[in-house]
């Protein structure tokens, strides 16, 4: 499979950004070329979306999957799932099934080449904390993990706090099992310090600062690359991202950055998100010096 | 696929041994990830002001039937974006030529929303707040029957 070699920050692309126009106006393949043409070489998929047959793909799905990252020239680089404990109304499935659940993903995740697991925890309340048997879930798959060579990553993302207890539980839980196989994704949507007026914000929230994540990057195996406003002359309006990329660059971090547009115009008739990722990835490129 | 969740493709009587037992057409899921069939929440069909409950509704995913019983407890089988449901219903004589207003109801829960706005899910009725990832609750169309 297409492998890409270069160090330090990397380009990529989330396909969740395609949500409103993947399997209307546009195929997997229609997503890839975007990409490529992008010059970006890191891919995020959703499993439950991009997967035909999800969680049971054909092995001549997964065959062609494995042409399309050669042929646009992409790395699989995060598997993005939900631990989805709350599948049923009744009743919580026990720590067994979702660790069932769990290793399946894992398999696949494997199976079609990735390394990265933006492992989605299921939540309990507002704050979004994930549910209380969170440690038995993942320390139920961290053996899979270690062999398959993955590395099941929780996404950090507003309202949450780089220095909240949300983070320090995680981190914790590295350092007390010694784990490589769980880790984080930051998403860049902790660090927006503006909103336009009347906008609304999470009463929570208190974004984070770029030197927060010093501490974490041992621990970051991903970035959400969050946008929210791109102007015509290419810069991000509302996240600090010279300073991120420049802390990044500077401490010697290597992982993709996979952009990821969450704005809910995406959903306007006629929109192209392709296009609104280019705009970032042109700043992404300048401030990368790709 | 088209855009809308109630396709104009798929809407037709249902013909068994050369007899009209019912009629049926076809939805899709207005989310961008899909779901296990556990996580639906079907509710009612309306069609020209003629209300079919849920139990009256028999959902066909892959070829498989469901009713709301069997989905309820299956966390095991998963409905793709990318693929239609069709929904199934019996009424002798099917319905009749021409225009009929259909109007469904059906929402879905996500393990990652706070659980307090998953209890308060109706499929009958819009939440409180739309989000267009998540789509309409209750959709309507004006489709024709030949």
């Amino acid at each position: 499979m297409y492998r890409y070699d270069k160090k330090g920050p990397k380009r990529g692309v989330a396909l969740y950004s395609y949500s409103a126009e993947f399997g209307l106006t546009k195929t997997l393949e229609d997503c890839f070329e975007d990409v490529h043409d992008m010059g970006a070489h890191g891919i995020e998929i959703l499993a439950n979306t991009h997967i035909e047959n999800y969680p049971y793909p054909t092995e001549e799905w997964v065959e062609k999957w494995r042409r399309l990252c050669d042929k646009y020239e992409l790395v699989p680089v995060e598997y993005g799932h939900w631990i989805d404990s709350h599948v049923l109304g009744g009743r919580e499935l026990t720590t067994e099934e979702s660790v069932e659940m769990l290793c399946r993903d894992l398999r696949l995740a494997h199976r079609l080449g990735f390394t990265v697991m933006r492992t989605k925890m299921p939540v309990i309340n507002d704050a979004l904390e994930p549910v209380e048997n969170w440690r038995e879930i993942i320390k139920g798959a961290l053996p899979l993990a270690e062999k398959l060579g993955l590395k099941m990553c929780p996404e950090i993302h507003t309202p949450s706090n780089l220095k909240g207890k949300m983070i320090r539980d995680y981190v914790e839980f590295i350092e007390e099992t010694g784990t490589k196989n769980f880790g984080l994704n930051i998403d860049f949507s902790v660090f927006r310090n503006k909103f336009a007026e009347g906008e609304w914000k999470s009463p929570q929230f208190q974004p984070s600062e770029p030197e927060d994540m010093l501490p974490l990057l041992p621990y970051i195996y991903c970035c959400h690359a969050k946008f929210n406003h791109m102007s015509d002359e290419f810069e991000e309006t509302t996240i600090p991202y010279p300073e991120i990329i420049r802390l990044l660059i500077d401490n010697g971090w290597d992982g993709y950055l996979l952009s990821e547009y969450e704005g809910a115009d995406k959903y306007d008739p006629g929109y192209e998100v392709g296009q609104t990722l280019r705009k970032q990835h042109i700043m992404l490129k300048n401030l990368l010096g790709d | 696929m088209e855009r809308e969740v109630i396709q104009s493709v798929g809407f037709r009587n249902i013909v068994e041994n050369g007899e009209v037992t019912g009629f049926q057409l076809k939805i899709r899921l207005p989310y961008y990830r899909g779901v296990f069939l556990s996580q639906l929440r079907p509710g009612t069909l309306t069609v020209d002001g003629e209300v079919f409950t849920k139990e009256q509704i028999i959902w066909c995913i892959r070829g498989e039937e469901y009713n709301p019983e069997e989905m309820a407890v299956d966390f095991k089988t998963h409905w793709n974006p990318t693929e239609t449901a069709v929904l199934k219903v019996k009424k002798p004589g099917g319905l009749s030529q021409g225009y009929h207003d259909l109007k469904y109801g059906y929402c879905f829960t996500s393990s990652y929303m706070p659980p307090v706005m998953q209890a308060a899910l109706d499929p009958d009725k819009e939440s409180f707040v739309f989000m267009p990832e998540f789509g309409h609750h209750v959709n309507e169309r004006r489709l024709i029957i030949v």
